[in-house]
């Protein structure tokens, strides 16, 4: 009987590059669109992943550096360098910020951090300095490029018009850059210092764990949220997830709307066009569980290869989409295939039930009786 | 073996009821011993398919009994129908009904698979009557680049593959130009006399006449006229039994197509009767 479900399936091949190809395309939608999400968030959390922070001190009920504002009186800095086990305490300011040059507006992260700090300045460095001095300032270098700016060009930033004097990889997303300037720079900025500070930067000492100077940290310093590198990387993602959560849904949604609607009329087509022979089967003892097993094989076959089709195009764009758009990174996560994977299963199972009732109610001596 | 066979008893088969019932088939009554070909005769609309499809299991008749090799039909329930259909049936159709996507030897290879037959054995009881019916050559051959009447020799072997006890074929001849029709009447005469199988064909095409052992005569329902058929020993030709000249010899009796053939065959030794 599985030889019958390939065969059968097989038999019709344009019928089986339609609904491959369909499903295909509906899965890559769901993967790609996945890809795409999980390579922003990734990149979301560059600069928290990659300034060389082991703890990141925060204003008291700040746990996001997005959608939040953390504001701490400057002398918390030197509170948190006298707990033990902190090797480095380094203060910077934060604020979103659009970055004007040539016309063209980008949403960016603009850092402040103090000159030779030994933690949060510039990291992977394509171009240039990788320390700003004043009146100048590091960006990624996609987005330089895509608005036509080199090292030496100008820029707005917070306001005021900076000379770029580095450029940055992998710092861009879909949805923003990271940019840094001096600290005192970010204070003159925002006019005059005001005697706050946004985040203090932590190293822990060698031997010393960072969760365990992270709580100590918020035991001794008053005021104060205190988060390992990875807890607040963390709740930075599950912001955004909560943030774009619908737009997720209603692309999976339609991903599995389209995918769904292509197989089950294709599976119900098939089935239609041989009605006749599954009448047949019936008629000569072949029970009915074995003739929805005939359907149900040939869609989830079908349901396979346009998953193998939808993975192979979402690598294929992973591969081709960064080296036209560098801010794009596509990220095939083992979680998102589940996923995925799971909703082939359900869509070749609902595909295969329509069909399935009408092999039920197929009169095996309609074969004979035919007028 | 007195249970051997086909026995059928007072079948009726009603559809609908009140003012729009219909009578299919009245009271029909009918023997079929192992080895024998009945044919069953009539216009359209007589109740021929409706007697073949309740004889198949396929429809419950309203009343009666059906009793194959001692097994009564009427009384199994539903859901043992289908076994029963593996094993103790095999069904020709018309229009041949074989499965398209699959190649010459899996159309009949998938009966034994479905019978309960493992791959292996399956292919290869398949090749092994599919060559006896002459399609050795043509085992992996699809469907669709047969002749008619190779069509029809697969849909027999699908028929025989799981040495059914009754072969019902309804109109088996009907689609086959005249030397394929024979051929396929042929083979299922054959079927009955070497295999010792019970074969019930519902056709009009009367040439099938020559084959069979009795011919009935189906109308409104019920048997109207029940032709025995024989065959010449001489012409071979095939006499109906009420209309031919009979003789005796050794106390057997013999029926002929005239005088001429029964003068030969009895010789001097001649008794009319
Ligand atoms: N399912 C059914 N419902 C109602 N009437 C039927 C049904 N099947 C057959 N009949 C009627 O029973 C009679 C015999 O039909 P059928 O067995 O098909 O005859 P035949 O095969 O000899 O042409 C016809 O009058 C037909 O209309
Ligand atoms: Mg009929």
């Amino acid at each position: 009987m599985l030889r019958l479900a390939i065969k059968n399936l097989v038999q019709n091949k344009a019928r089986l590059i339609v609904s491959v190809g369909g499903l295909g395309l509906a899965l890559t939608l769901i993967l790609v669109f996945g890809a795409v999400f999980d390579g922003a968030k990734s990149r979301l959390t560059v600069y928290i992943d990659k300034a060389g922070a082991d703890v990141w001190v925060a204003q008291d009920g700040v746990e996001t550096m997005h959608m939040s504002n953390s504001f701490l009186p400057a002398t918390v800095t030197d509170e948190v360098k006298s707990v033990p086990g902190v090797q480095e305490a380094v203060p910077i300011l934060y604020a979103t910020d659009i970055i004007q040059a040539n016309g063209k507006e980008t949403l960016s992260y603009v850092f402040g951090v103090p000159d030779n700090a030994p933690l949060g300045k510039a990291f992977a460095i394509v171009e240039g300095a990788s320390m700003p001095g004043p009146g100048e300032v590091i960006i990624d270098h996609s987005i330089a490029a895509s608005s036509g700016l080199k090292v030496g060009d100008e820029v707005t930033v917070l306001g005021q018009m900076m000379k770029i004097v580095g450029l940055t990889s992998d710092t861009s997303s879909l949805a923003s850059s990271v940019a840094i300037v001096r600290f005192d720079d970010f204070t003159k900025a925002r006019g005059g210092d005001n005697g706050t500070i946004s985040f203090v930067l932590v190293k822990v000492s060698a031997g010393e764990s960072a969760a365990a100077v992270a709580s100590r940290i918020s035991e001794g310093v008053s005021g104060v949220t205190v988060q390992t590198r990875e807890q607040f990387a963390a709740q930075e993602r599950k912001l955004v997830m909560d943030m774009s959560g619908d737009i997720i849904n209603i692309m999976n949604i339609a991903g599995f709307l389209t995918g769904f609607a292509v197989l089950a009329l294709t599976v119900y087509v098939a089935t239609i066009a041989r009605r006749k022979e599954y009448g047949v089967l019936k008629a000569i003892g072949t029970r009915n569980r074995l003739l929805y097993l005939v359907v149900l094989v040939q869609a989830l076959l079908s349901v396979a290869l346009g998953l193998v089709a939808g993975v192979a195009l979402t690598l294929l764009l992973s591969e081709v989409v960064p080296r036209f758009n560098e801010s794009m990174v596509l990220t095939l996560s083992s979680a998102s295939l589940l996923r995925v994977a799971i909703v082939s299963v359900v869509i070749a199972g609902l595909s295969a039930l329509l069909p399935a009732r009408q092999l039920a109610g197929l009169e095996p001596v309609a074969i004979i009786r035919r007028g | 073996m007195p249970n051997a066979g086909l026995r059928v008893s007072h079948l009726t088969k009603r559809f609908g009821s009140g003012d729009t019932e219909v009578v299919a088939v009245r009271d029909v009554s009918l023997e079929v011993a192992p080895g024998e070909v009945v044919l069953i005769m009539g216009p359209s609309g007589s109740g021929k398919s409706t007697l073949l499809l309740m004889l198949g299991g396929l429809l419950k008749p309203t009343e009666g009994t059906i009793t194959l090799d001692g097994l009564e039909l009427s009384s199994l329930s539903e859901n043992r129908l289908p076994d029963i259909r593996l094993h103790s049936f095999g069904f020709i159709f018309q229009d041949f009904n074989l499965l398209s996507a699959l190649n010459v030897q899996d159309n009949v290879a998938i009966a034994a698979e479905l019978a309960g037959a493992g791959r292996k054995a399956a292919v290869a009881k398949a090749a092994a009557l599919l060559t006896e019916l002459g399609l050795g050559r043509r085992l992996h051959f699809s469907p669709e680049k047969l002749s008619g009447g190779e069509k029809q020799r697969v849909a027999i072997a699908r028929a025989l593959v799981n040495n059914p006890a009754l072969i019902l074929a309804d109109e088996p001849t009907a689609n086959l130009d005249s030397s394929h029709g024979h051929e396929t009447m042929r083979l299922l005469r054959d079927i009955a006399s070497e295999r010792g199988r019970s074969v019930v064909i519902v056709s009009h095409d009367a040439r099938i006449k020559d084959i069979a052992d009795r011919v009935l005569w189906l109308e409104d329902g019920q048997f109207k006229r029940v032709v025995e058929m024989a065959t010449d020993p001489v012409c071979r030709m095939s006499v109906e039994r009420e209309l031919a000249v009979t003789g005796v010899r050794d106390g057997e009796t013999y029926y002929f197509c005239a005088n001429g053939c029964r003068d030969e065959f009895l010789g001097a030794k001649a008794v009319p009767v």
